[in-house]
């Protein structure tokens, strides 16, 4: 009845940064951990293992400013799951947005989901323009704040913790408009093409 | 152009005029966005998943009015909707602007849109409080310029539609 069950909800799980995250943080954690990827089919499986540890993190991305339904749906599952010891459930969550608030309201769907079913919520670490910020030089940040979480989780601390690019707003606008001008040009769009008015069939 | 986005069927089709579109998203048959960005760094404006959605996200960006009903859960849309509205983001891009003080996705041509939602099944003023909290957020990145939440029981749910598509004719 020990160790963290990480739980990465991200739609893209396997080729995620909710993955690089978890990857992160378990490097960092001294309590023995265990990765898994949600699926449409293994929840029934996830609930098995939450069964036998004292803490589960979960990871994912903020999506449609709201949990992505990869984990809304297992979320659903673990509802009508009887769990006999329930672990206390921590929240790694990360946003491509400037500020890290914009992740608040997903976090609090995870406070309620807890609430409504008997689970204590850990700790909860924020990241912001976390689509980008491993690959900049203020990925020591993030680690840090790694860190702290994994320390909270350890210790039982409910911890709010949050990071972000020291950038002004301007300046990060300005960076992530480079960063996706080259995600475009390596599938050979132009900056003018990514930037079109036109949806299809609209 | 005006919208009806449904998680479950209504009665509605004698009440329709020509400019409104209406989609029962629980006989659409729509897959998870899988966060390829293709959307917006391979084909911008287009999803590379064929199936309803792609009937559908047009149509958002084109309505001036729209109307969503869906279950809440947890304080946001449950499954159907928040699976539709994860696939609309075609109608993004990817570049990132300054927004009321926040950073937020640039729009493609999204008209500017009025929107009501019908939101059944919260049960405590929490749920309804962060569900309020969602929509404001959204109002920023689906181009609302006013909404309007109307919680009602799932019994209330068809007459509270038919309701709102009355008004729209009305007007």
């Amino acid at each position: 009845m020990a160790g963290i069950l990480i739980l990465n909800g991200s739609p893209r799980a396997p080729r995620s940064n909710s993955k690089r995250y978890a990857a992160l943080f378990m490097n960092r954690c001294k309590a023995q951990c265990e990765y898994q990827n949600i699926t449409r089919t293994n929840h029934a499986e996830l609930c098995e293992k939450m069964n036998k540890v004292s803490d589960v993190l979960l990871v994912f991305p903020l999506y449609a400013d709201g949990l992505p339904v990869t984990l809304l749906e297992f979320l659903k599952t673990l509802e009508t799951c009887p769990l006999e010891r329930k672990p206390v459930i921590s929240v790694l969550i990360n946003c491509g947005f400037f500020e890290h608030h914009q992740n608040d309201i997903a976090v609090r769907m995870v406070e309620l989901f807890c609430r409504q079913n008997g689970y204590r919520f850990g700790s909860v670490l924020k990241i912001a323009s976390g689509e980008a910020i491993l690959d900049t030089p203020f990925c020591g940040l993030v680690k840090r704040k790694l860190g702290q979480l994994a320390a909270a989780i350890v210790q039982g601390k409910a911890r709010v913790l949050h990071v972000s690019m020291p950038l002004t707003r301007g300046m990060f606008v300005r960076a992530s408009t480079r960063y996706w001008v080259s995600y475009g040009k390596k599938n050979g769009v132009s900056r003018e093409q990514m930037a079109a008015m036109e949806i299809e069939g609209a | 152009m005006k919208l009806v986005l449904s998680d479950r069927p209504l009665p509605l089709s004698d009440s329709l005029d020509a400019d409104t579109r209406y989609f029962d998203l629980s006989s659409c048959r729509i897959a998870h966005c899988v966060g390829c960005f293709g959307c917006w760094t391979k084909t911008p404006g287009r999803c590379v998943i064929r199936d309803d959605a792609v009937r559908i996200y047009p149509v958002i960006a084109k309505s001036e009015r729209v109307l969503y009903v869906s279950r809440v859960k947890y304080g946001g849309y449950d499954s159907p909707m928040k699976t539709m509205l994860e696939r609309a983001i075609p109608v993004q891009q990817a570049f990132i602007r300054v927004l009321d003080g926040e950073t937020h996705h640039v729009q493609r041509a999204v008209e500017p849109k009025r929107a009501t939602i019908l939101a059944y099944g919260t049960t405590s003023d929490e749920e309804r409080e962060i569900f309020r909290a969602l929509v404001a957020r959204n109002a920023k990145n689906m181009n609302f310029l006013s909404y309007e939440i109307r919680f009602v029981t799932e019994d209330e749910v068809e007459q509270a539609a038919a309701q709102e598509v009355r008004a729209w004719q009305a007007s």
